[in-house]
């Protein structure tokens, strides 16, 4: 594998994990942190790709990426459920509505 | 049945059991009968694995550990994973008994109980993995069972936001432990933890990285300060059976799995110990000064959760940093204490709170005020709730006393300022936190009945069952702690790495 490409690839990965923490402090909706989650989620998997290619063990990488992409799937699953909850019971997906707790 | 039969049967045996209790409830439910089989099917589910976990004991030659295959995954035995298992399953099967009648009126009784042993079966997983992905998939298998526990009344505007905050709080912590992994398996070409620790003498700025990842990463499950947001809000709003399984061991498995991790780099092993002395400090002093002005019952159990944790991070940490497996094993015996004593404060509160609030149908939080005089009413839910807070509490002849005085000793035994500095915060936060349990339990006893408790219904026995039998276990190692010994001396070392030659 080219020097280059490597360096390209982790790039990627820093922007997606940099982009998806910037949507979680910014995002003022459940939907788009879930979506900010993923997006990090997205940039890992790529940096299991690359981890697998410079350790010489390219299919156990990949491997590794599926599983994520498996458990991540379930993960993405619970919170969308929970935000459908939110907004019936809230009326609302802004998470500065959740507030019933806070003293 | 040999050692590998048992291991092997203790990873299946919540897994079988997951699916058997949710349909026999739901079967149950859609016959438009009580459900009621789902317990005791766990529960037998459980003495089963308690009785495995004993041949594994008595036939297991200690401190090599037992390796077992499954599949093309290799898990390792050793002191740190029978602790953990020991401590799961013990509150496991007290929750499991208290758990039938409190649940009874529940629409989601039937998830109940499967989401439970899912939980207990990744926990006692997660002990055994010697693999930092599988470590990885263990972890997260338990943090999905308790994100839907912890949303368990869906209803209710409170349980939400609980949920809600957990889980996105616990999901970026699982994507950093990820990110981490990635990185050390980058430079160590290898994922099995003992193959990682060999590899390195030396820890290079990238794995520096990857180590402080782990750190947050699992922090965030071990509720270590600045990252302990989700942890009050989550214990006092779940029902109370998984309060106590919450607080008990599930932010015992994330320190239990950050260990394991931070171990794998250990060639910086008295960095992250004085690390973990840090945190300890300020989760002792933070939790206490928060608990104190509570005034929610379950919220302040909650917050003082992380100031027990303080105590486990401190002896762990000077174990780590000055080498002193006593002060070690003194942070697992507190491990193992701590789950008994803070569940059976929350099973106790569940039982108040079921006779006082839920079996009116309502769910508004039990405050300190709701509570006095209930020991006139309830002597048996009164009387076992006043040991477990004064256990917490550290008074001598109970098992708090006990775990903490071996870190004390284990603390000053390894004498540095730091370390002797640490002891001396630990030994007055012990004073500090008495300042919120005692009134608690003066309340019980010397205040009049509230209205509260005047309009109580009784507690079903089979709910104080599991209070007594906790309470038994409480003083019994308050007077004999060696009983203890063996597996707390044989974790430290396998946390040491010397349980591995």
């Amino acid at each position: 594998m080219d020097y280059l490409d490597g360096v390209t690839i982790l790039l990627v990965v820093l922007g997606l994990v940099g982009i998806g923490i910037y949507t979680l402090m910014i995002s003022r909706s459940l939907i788009k942190i879930i979506i900010g989650m993923q997006l990090m989620v997205k940039g890992v998997l790529l940096a299991f790709v690359l981890a697998g290619r410079i350790s010489g063990n390219m299919g156990l990488g990949q491997s590794l990426a599926l599983t994520i992409i498996v458990v991540d799937t379930i993960v993405a699953v619970v919170a969308l459920a929970m935000a459908v909850r939110v907004r019936r019971r809230f009326g609302t997906l802004d998470p500065r509505a959740l507030t019933t707790l806070r003293r | 049945m040999d050692a590998n039969m048992a291991v092997i049967g203790l990873l299946a045996l919540p897994f079988i059991g997951a699916p058997l209790t949710y349909l026999a409830d739901r079967l149950a439910l859609r016959r438009g009968d009580q459900p009621r089989f789902g317990q005791w099917i766990a529960l037998a589910i459980l003495l089963l694995s308690l009785y495995c976990l004993s041949v594994f004991w008595f036939s297991s030659p200690l401190q090599q550990g037992t390796w077992v295959l499954v599949g093309s995954v290799a898990l390792h035995w050793d002191g740190l994973s029978v602790l953990l298992a020991l401590t799961t399953i013990l509150l496991g099967s007290a929750v499991t008994l208290f758990s039938g009648s409190y649940l009874a009126e529940e629409k989601a009784h039937d998830k109940y109980f499967s989401l439970l042993l899912l939980m207990i079966g990744s926990i006692i997983g997660l002990g055994a993995s010697n693999d930092l992905f599988n470590l990885w998939l263990w972890f997260e298998l338990m943090a999905v069972s308790t994100y839907l526990l912890v949303a368990f009344y869906p209803q209710e505007k409170g349980s939400l936001e609980a949920g809600v905050k957990y889980l996105v709080q616990s999901a970026v912590g699982s994507v950093l432990i990820l990110l981490a992994i990635s990185i050390t398996y980058t430079y160590a070409g290898t994922l099995q933890l003992d193959g990682i620790r060999a590899r390195f003498s030396d820890l290079n700025s990238a794995l520096w990285v990857a180590g402080v990842l782990f750190v947050i990463g699992f922090g965030i499950k071990a509720a270590l300060v600045p990252l302990h947001t989700w942890l009050p809000d989550a214990h006092a709003q779940a029902p109370s059976g998984i309060s106590a399984m919450l607080s008990g061991v599930v932010i015992e498995a994330g320190l239990v799995a950050m260990l394991r991790a931070l171990m794998a780099l250990g060639a910086a092993e008295i960095h992250w110990g004085i690390l973990l002395m840090g945190f300890g400090a300020i989760n002792m002093l933070l939790g206490n000064l928060l608990a104190l002005r509570q005034h929610q019952i379950k919220r302040l159990l909650a917050f003082s959760s992380v100031a027990q944790v303080g105590y486990m991070l401190a002896g762990i940490g000077v174990g780590l940093a000055y080498q002193q497996p006593v002060a070690l094993a003194g942070g697992m015996f507190h491990l193992f204490t701590h789950a008994l004593m803070k569940g059976l404060a929350f099973l106790a509160v569940g039982a108040l709170l079921y006779a006082l609030v839920l079996s009116h149908r309502q769910h508004t939080p039990l405050t300190l005020e709701d509570v006095c005089g209930a020991a006139q009413r309830y002597p048996l839910a009164s009387l076992t709730l006043a040991i477990a807070l004064l256990g917490l509490g550290g008074l001598p002849p109970l098992a708090g006393f006990m775990s903490k005085w071996q870190i004390l000793v284990g603390g000053f035994s390894a004498q540095t300022d730091a370390s002797v500095a640490l002891m001396i915060l630990a030994g007055l936060n012990s004073v500090l936190s008495l300042g919120y349990y005692a009134p608690i339990v003066n309340r019980l006893y010397r205040h009049q009945p509230s209205e509260a408790v005047l309009r109580g219904n009784p507690v079903p026995n089979v709910m104080i069952l599991p209070l007594l039998i906790l309470s038994l276990g409480i003083l019994v190692l308050g007077f004999v702690p060696s009983l203890m010994n063996p597996i707390n001396d044989w974790a430290a070392l396998s946390v040491l790495g010397l349980g591995m030659h």
